[in-house]
């Protein structure tokens, strides 16, 4: 069978664990194209307008497998938590059920069950096995799937911890052992990037900030890079924990890179109307106050243009480039 | 020098009609208060150039009034009570951020006094519940706590029976107003009735007797529209442009589905129970718990629906997580139970007039399809009056 996995949302975070599981009950796995205007349009004009411009886009991703004929279902996970007592958006939360409201006469093709992530092997049996009865698959293979998808999973994450962004991992997804192997290149100058893989990692909405930044001599870390013990401490200046973990990892790896002395500034991508982006903007703002780094907030929605971005880019370079005392970038 | 506890004023959010029971909250425990006025442009204008910009709307509006209060009076100490939760919704990290955005103003005379339920690890919810509450009251003696909690309760509950029947009265009063004004004058009376149940039980029933002989048609049908959405913004007329009231006047039985008291009811005594029958009613269409209001919005308007209700208005703040997804579900909803649902999103920029004339244009709908149903061909116009 052809399973869709749509390119949005939690796919920047758990696409391994899906591609390993799905992969090793001898399924295909079809991924939506990288986001274009056409699938953004498919969203705009399919999801309620209030609503993040991310989850839209997710919409026009599911779209886009809905019309391809061959493929049988397309995956829709619903993400409930990431880590004990650390949840995710309320519209996350609700994902099934939006997609469901919205392409109402394929409802049947949506592949969706309750996830809980980060909290041991049982949850993710619980939630594989779901999948795997529906796939009519037998219980001692769902049980070796789930633990190759955990092996993909984990691999993933030591690349993402040794320096390689998601990007590549989706890239070399085949052969994740000889991405670990790679060296990862080192640059003049480091710009940490602060918010949910999925707007840093979709190059379409966002501009392609890390392509922007790589060409001007930057290495770019981002907060998923980050191992959570590293952060914990900064719960202590936010008073108490967010209820989310994403927003979580944003705010306090954000602050996390602020603190450290080879960050020569941060930057947040965020999505229009996120809501959740304002307060862990909020905070980074005001922790900036305290380090004097520099700090520049993206804000994506479907109407931004990519010249105003690349300038704003261009000049958060040379603020760099100043600091550190190399001059403006010669035009 | 000897140690004297700081005088201290303490400062609420104000939600509709309910701030007279709040202010005898602290009135009976012996603290000073002071009431922030009804949102206006002035406190709007603080309260959005001081608060992230996707913050949600009665962020901005709660910030604002608490800054004029504390603008104002430089030389008080205050308590801001700020009720918090720990959930989904982006109401669970108010506080935080309230204390943190003062701070950066540059206040430092007040402290930011919350109670949030007991959520898990109960090891550390359970004394953290009690150490907040005890920083809210103080130390007093049960017996004036409990007292304090009866009497808003008690207080609450007169207020609201007032308000039912005001929106009962407005469209069916011979002489325009004179609901109002008898409403009001009750308002009154009940905010400030002594701090005793025996007291406050005689003023609602002299009151609501009086207001039940302000001259009125009784057996007239009217077109019933039920309203849901988020709860500060459906219960503060001030933020809502006061749409009950508008909607009573344009001739329509009004109701509201959330009230203070149903709504500490199911959330704090009847929790469980009262999730699992959304969960029922929600069945197909919502399947989780997304906190917030936005459940509830949903069930609602299928209750409504059967109910004989003949529309529903959603009434949410711009950018409200759980209520934006109510909002793309409610437009199922409303196509499987055929009942015509409006959602009326409200941010700083709401003008009044663009708001009149869509509820005015929702509501000659429903009257029309009404009309169609009992089969008179009839179609009556409110936008002419």
């Amino acid at each position: 069978m052809k399973i869709g996995v749509p390119r949005g949302l939690y796919f920047y975070v758990y696409y391994p664990m899906w591609y390993g599981f799905f992969k090793s009950l001898g399924h295909d796995v079809v991924l939506s194209v990288p986001t274009n205007k056409d699938i953004l349009n498919l969203g705009v004009s399919n999801a309620v307008d209030d609503i993040c411009i991310s989850v839209k886009v997710y919409h026009g991703h599911v779209k886009y497998l809905l019309d391809k004929r061959n493929v049988d279902y397309v995956f829709v996970p619903r993400v409930v938590s990431e880590d004990k007592y650390r949840y995710t958006c309320p519209k996350l939360a609700a994902m099934p059920d939006l997609i469901k409201s919205a392409f109402n006469k394929d409802s049947e093709r949506i592949l969706s069950v309750n996830m809980y992530m980060n909290q041991g092997k049982k949850p993710l049996l619980d939630a594989f096995g779901k999948i795997g009865e529906k796939l009519g698959a037998s219980v001692k293979s769902v049980k070796k799937a789930v633990k190759e998808a955990m092996g993909y999973q984990e691999k993933a994450v030591k690349c993402l911890r040794k320096g390689h962004n998601f990007a590549e991992i989706v890239k070399n997804i085949r052969n994740l052992d000889k991405l670990f192997d790679e060296p990862v290149k080192e640059r003049r100058y480091n710009v940490a990037l602060a918010g949910f893989p999925y707007d840093i990692y979709d190059g379409y909405m966002n501009g392609d900030v890390i392509k922007h930044l790589e060409e001007a001599n930057v290495r770019v870390v981002i907060t998923d890079m980050l191992n959570p013990k590293l952060y914990k401490h900064y719960t202590k200046y936010m008073i108490k924990d967010l209820f989310w973990h994403q927003a979580n990892v944003a705010a306090k790896g954000g602050m996390y890179y602020m603190d450290s002395k080879d960050i020569d500034g941060v930057i947040t991508v965020s999505s229009f109307n996120c809501g959740i982006g304002a307060i862990y903007e909020k905070l980074l703002d005001l922790y900036s106050k305290e380090t004097n780094k520099p700090l520049m907030h993206i804000v994506v929605d479907e109407q931004t243009g990519d010249a105003g971005l690349v300038t704003r880019i261009e000049a958060f370079i040379d603020l760099i480039r100043v600091k550190r005392g190399d001059g403006l970038v010669a035009s | 020098m000897v140690w004297l506890p700081r005088k201290v004023t303490y400062v609420f959010p104000r939600m509709g009609y309910s701030y007279a029971a709040f202010e005898s909250f602290f009135q009976i425990l012996g603290y000073d208060v002071i009431t922030p006025e009804p949102s206006n442009s002035q406190t709007l204008k603080r309260g959005v150039s001081n608060s992230p910009e996707g913050m949600c709307f009665p962020f901005k509006i709660l910030l604002g009034q608490f800054l004029k209060v504390l603008e104002e009076n430089p030389d008080k100490y205050f308590k801001i009570v700020s009720l918090e939760s720990y959930g989904p919704c982006r109401f669970g990290y108010y506080s935080p951020l309230y204390a943190k955005i003062l701070k950066d103003r540059g206040f430092d005379n007040f402290e930011i006094v919350n109670v949030e339920g007991i959520y898990p690890p109960w090891y550390r919810g359970i004394p953290r519940f009690f150490k907040k509450l005890i920083k809210l009251i103080g130390w007093h003696t049960p017996w004036t706590g409990v007292k304090a909690f009866l009497i808003a309760g008690w207080k609450v509950y007169a207020i609201e029976q007032l308000e039912r029947k005001l929106y009962y009265l407005i469209p069916r009063e011979k002489i325009v107003g004179s609901a109002e004004k008898a409403f009001n004058r009750a308002f009154e009376r009940i905010h400030h009735a002594p701090n005793k149940v025996k007291a406050i039980k005689e003023v609602l029933n002299e009151e609501l007797k009086r207001m039940d002989s302000v001259k009125h048609v009784e057996n007239v049908e009217l077109p019933k529209v039920g309203l849901v959405g988020e709860a500060y913004m459906l219960m503060d007329y001030s933020n809502n442009l006061e749409i009950e009231k508008k909607l009573a006047y344009m001739g329509v039985d009004v109701d509201r589905s959330l009230w203070v008291t149903n709504w500490t009811l199911d959330r704090i005594i009847k929790t469980k129970e009262h999730l699992n029958h959304m969960l029922e009613v929600n069945k197909g269409y919502l399947d989780f718990f997304i906190g917030g209001d936005g459940q509830e919005s949903i069930m609602n308007t299928i209750l409504y629906k059967q109910k004989g209700f003949d529309g529903v208005i959603q009434v949410l703040p711009f950018g409200c997580l759980p209520e934006t997804v109510a909002k793309q579900i409610l437009s199922n909803v409303s196509e499987d139970y055929d009942i015509p649902v409006l959602s009326l999103s409200f941010d700083e920029q709401t003008g009044e007039a663009g708001f009149i004339t869509r509820i005015e244009a929702f509501v000659d709908m429903i009257k029309d399809r009404k009309a169609a149903k009992v089969g008179k061909k009839k179609s009556t116009t409110v936008a002419s009056q």
